[in-house]
């Protein structure tokens, strides 16, 4: 089952601490804080789609799938061509202008091989930023949704 | 080092020593506090080869203040800014203004004190002034008190004089002492919070998002926020006042006014535990909500409704900070919020929280090692004759039995001559001051000046001698958080060239004046077992419990084994046990605007930086993202002064003037503009200062707005 940090925006106060968590890092960050008028902030990373246009259009299969299920790039594949760029409709690859190669999240790869979450995750102050099997997360929800609805507490 | 002797690789962290065999190098982590905020977080520095790579999050250590290792941006880049290319690396002798010439530590060390005991021999001691520092660890502050006191002086001070004074003044008279009450565990227990002037999504945001958050999104409880700008706090609350900035003390007055004349307060507690209740009674009548509605600018039935929530609500945590304190009627807006406190019984019990909230990481320690013109070490009166002399008798050393000058008033006392050698350790009162073209005359017209940092400052320019410090991770020490955690930091690192620990220094100068036999110390851990012995409330905080139990205690700790989670459950430390409610009468707000000045001007902090950016101006993940100031200005006021976003506009006070880019809100109330405080703000405040407390009334100003540029 693939894993995926979820957001709760609701949370967010835009602190900008998991954008200098990935670029600590990764030398650059790729998570980005949008703030908005209304003091709402979303802070917004790739969503390694399920059906990941990325992959899809990738020429030279520089993009996989790894075991958590996150879509990540090999830099020594990959030619710069941009497709993926174009392709993912949240306009997360980015060409990275000293090594001609696209970057982008990897769900933190080398902290999941250590047994670490994700740093953005880990940093987050407010816990705005969740880690986790997309069936679990989604249950939570569910779970509190419906104690709302009927105006009991969960357990 | 050498010149002192000194070991210091005690308090170095030499449990997670990993040698990484792949990459032939020696990985090691060393556990430091957060050199930041004094939610006093914990961070692991990761080295290679001795050198700092990187940090990673203390999750394997429960207790700590930020749980899962939880950290906001500055943490995460916790060691950054020492890694900036001007860091003081020697010793340095000014030649000309402005101009600098690398001498030895010898030469400085002698340089240093004799001019400073000769100055006090033509002068006398009172014209020596000391300044410590939030930044620095419980023992260096420790040491610079011992040290003006031994060179007779009680002009010794830090920047919690600026920023909680008149939250500790107020709360000491009324409570008999002045910390944080209940541990941040108690906030997720409480039934309604107050962030009053108070922020912590932007200046504390790890206790905010673990605590306050949490409190009202996860457990239900009801916020109220009182701000003069809607913040990332404020966005929470089920009940938001938006006051004129200063005018704060009228609401509190008129919802203690609303408490009893409703009959709402805690009678069973004010019985019990409190004296003065009828006197209170008496001054508030004549604040009605009405009455402050006209004053603040808030309608009265939001100000009722917030009386009626903090006294019927439930368990209440009351959490005020600069937006209330920071006015020169500051300490009359602490001691009536600390009534309405008591009255209510929202303190003394589980579930509730109120208390001072340091800026620093070790505000709180600098306050209780006596860093304070009228205080001894454990807060103590310098005038306590029988407490002092229990001082003078563990130092052998006799101490001045007058309160020195307060921060504000050395400054004005450098300026007309009775203060002549200024020492300052780790702080830049050239911009943390209010009015800073005084200040930096003042800073001129010293005859000498002594300055010890980590980087050249607006105030180490005016120094005669620079003497180059370790950063805070380059160095071991203790720091106490906000919440009283008491907690030992580790040395992660080497100080760059010949830059020592703040507190090696101090005992370095001490020899220098001849001092010696009284500040004899092989080691910091010296230091603070002498602290153990001479503040009961630390006697417990020995170096061997922080460095075994990393999460540290809570103080007061009677013994190694004790803590005190919460206070006040039994009784007050007052003569009588009881709590002593003071009543106020309303104090109007510093400068308030006319038709010359007609705006009021307030200022805030921003997530990113810290105080007067010495180090987080020097940190290029923060500086990237958090580049330059800029004014909120309302929207309506907006259209009617013609300017837009990203306007350039001129902000003038009778003192001076800054350009900022405009922001244009509708989260500032109308007739107030407010500017981030870390850009020169200072070069506008007035040095008016709060009577009881002497903080300077920084938070509002009169000032006009002019268009530079659209
Ligand atoms: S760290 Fe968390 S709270 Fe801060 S901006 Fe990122 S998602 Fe928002
Ligand atoms: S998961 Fe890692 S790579 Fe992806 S945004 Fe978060 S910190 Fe950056
Ligand atoms: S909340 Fe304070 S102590 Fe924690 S990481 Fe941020 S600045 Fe450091």
């Amino acid at each position: 089952m693939s894993k995926k940090i979820f957001i709760d925006y609701e949370r967010c106060i835009g602190c900008k601490a998991c954008e200098v968590a990935c670029e600590r890092e990764h030398g650059e960050s790729m998570i980005k804080v949008f703030q908005f008028p209304d003091l709402t902030n979303v802070s917004f990373n790739c969503r390694h789609c399920e059906k990941a246009p990325c992959v899809e259009v990738c020429p030279v299969n520089a993009l996989w799938r790894d075991k958590d299920g996150a879509v990540v790039v090999d830099p020594l594949r990959c030619i710069g061509c941009s497709m993926c760029v174009l392709a993912c409709p949240f306009g997360i690859p980015k060409i990275n202008e000293l090594n001609k190669v696209m970057v982008k999240c990897d769900l933190c790869a080398d902290r999941r091989e250590e047994g670490k979450l994700p740093a953005c995750v880990t940093t987050c102050p407010t816990e705005a930023l969740k880690f986790g099997e997309v069936d679990d997360i989604t249950l939570a929800k569910e779970e509190m949704v419906i104690s709302n609805l009927i105006g009991r507490e969960k357990k | 080092m050498a010149i002192l002797g000194i070991d210091d690789t005690v308090g170095t962290n030499q449990k997670a020593r990993v040698f990484n065999r792949e990459e032939e190098q020696m990985r090691e982590k060393h556990l430091i506090v957060c050199p930041y905020c004094s939610v006093g977080c914990r961070v692991y520095v990761e080295t290679e080869d001795g050198y700092p790579v990187g940090i990673e999050y203390v999750d394997d250590i429960p207790g700590i203040p930020n749980k899962g290792g939880k950290l906001c941006p500055k943490g995460n880049v916790a060691f950054q800014y020492a890694q900036s290319k001007d860091r003081l690396t020697r010793p340095l002798k000014k030649v000309a203004p402005g101009k600098f010439q690398e001498i030895s530590w010898q030469e400085a060390m002698d340089e240093v004190a004799g001019r400073m005991n000769e100055i006090k021999g033509k002068h006398g001691p009172g014209a020596l002034a000391f300044l410590g520092s939030e930044k620095c660890s419980v023992e260096d502050n420790y040491l610079i008190q011992k040290l003006a006191r031994a060179m007779g002086s009680n002009n010794v001070e830090f920047a919690g004089r600026l920023c909680q004074s008149s939250n500790v003044v107020a709360r000491t008279k009324i409570l008999g002492s002045a910390p944080q009450t209940n541990p941040s565990d108690d906030v997720l227990k409480a039934d309604v919070v107050v962030l009053w002037g108070y922020n912590p999504a932007a200046t504390n945001p790890v206790f905010f998002g673990q605590y306050v958050e949490k409190a009202v999104l996860d457990n239900g409880a009801k916020l109220i926020a009182v701000d003069a700008v809607k913040t990332q706090s404020a966005k929470y609350a089920d009940i938001y006042l938006q006051p004129y900035p200063g005018t704060d003390l009228a609401i509190i007055l008129a919802m203690i006014n609303y408490v009893i004349e409703n009959d709402l307060y805690d009678k069973d507690f004010v019985a019990k535990r409190v004296e003065g209740f009828g006197e209170l009674a008496k001054t508030v009548e004549e604040y009605t909500p009405k009455w402050a509605e006209k004053i603040s600018g808030v309608p009265a039935n939001l100000i009722e409704g917030a009386a009626r929530t903090v006294a019927t609500g439930g368990k209440t945590a009351v959490l005020a900070n600069e937006g209330l304190n920071q006015h020169v009627n500051g300490t009359a807006a602490m001691m009536a919020l600390t009534d309405l406190v008591l009255i209510t019984g929202n303190i003394g019990k589980e579930g509730v929280m109120s208390g001072a909230i340091p800026g620093a990481f070790n505000g709180m320690g600098a306050s209780l090692t006596g860093v304070n013109c009228a205080q001894l070490p454990g807060a103590i009166p310098v005038a306590d004759e029988e407490e002092r002399e229990r001082i003078e008798r563990a130092w052998g050393l006799e101490i001045p039995d007058k309160p020195g000058l307060h921060y504000v008033a050395m400054f004005g006392a450098a300026y007309e001559g009775s203060v002549k050698a200024l020492y300052i350790m780790g702080q830049n009162p050239a911009r943390s001051l209010p009015d800073s073209a005084f200040v930096e005359k003042a800073l001129e017209k010293a005859e000498f000046v002594v300055a010890q940092d980590i980087f050249p400052t607006e105030t180490t320019k005016y120094a005669d001698i620079v003497l180059p410090a370790a950063a805070w991770h380059e160095r071991a020490g203790t720091a106490i958080s906000s919440n009283r955690r008491v907690q030992w930091s580790f040395k992660a690192a080497d100080a760059p060239g010949e830059a020592k620990p703040d507190w090696e220094i101090l005992v370095g100068i001490a020899n220098a004046l001849g001092l010696g036999k009284y500040f004899y110390y092989s080691s910091i851990d010296d230091v603070l077992s002498e602290i153990n012995k001479v503040i009961p409330a630390l006697k417990g905080a020995t170096p061997q419990r922080l460095r075994d139990d990393l999460k540290g205690c809570m103080f007061p700790c009677s013994d190694e084994k004790s803590e005190t989670p919460r206070l006040f459950l039994k009784g007050f430390p007052t003569p009588s046990g009881k709590a002593n409610l003071i009543a106020p009468k309303y104090i109007p707000p510093g400068e308030i605007p006319d038709d010359e000045y007609s705006f009021w001007l307030s200022n805030f902090r921003l997530v990113g930086h810290f105080h007067t950016g010495t180090m987080s101006f020097r940190s290029k993940s923060l500086e990237d993202r958090w580049a330059e100031g800029f004014v909120y200005i309302n929207d309506q006021d907006a259209r009617k002064l013609k300017v837009n976003d990203g306007d350039l506009v001129k902000v003038e006070t009778r003192r001076s003037s800054l350009t900022a880019k405009v922001e244009v809100t509708p989260y500032i109330k109308k007739g107030v503009i407010s500017m981030p405080w870390h850009w020169g703000f200072n070069l506008l405040t007035k040095d008016a200062v709060d009577n009881l407390s002497k903080i300077p009334g920084y938070k509002t100003a009169a000032c006009k707005i002019s268009k530079v540029r659209g």
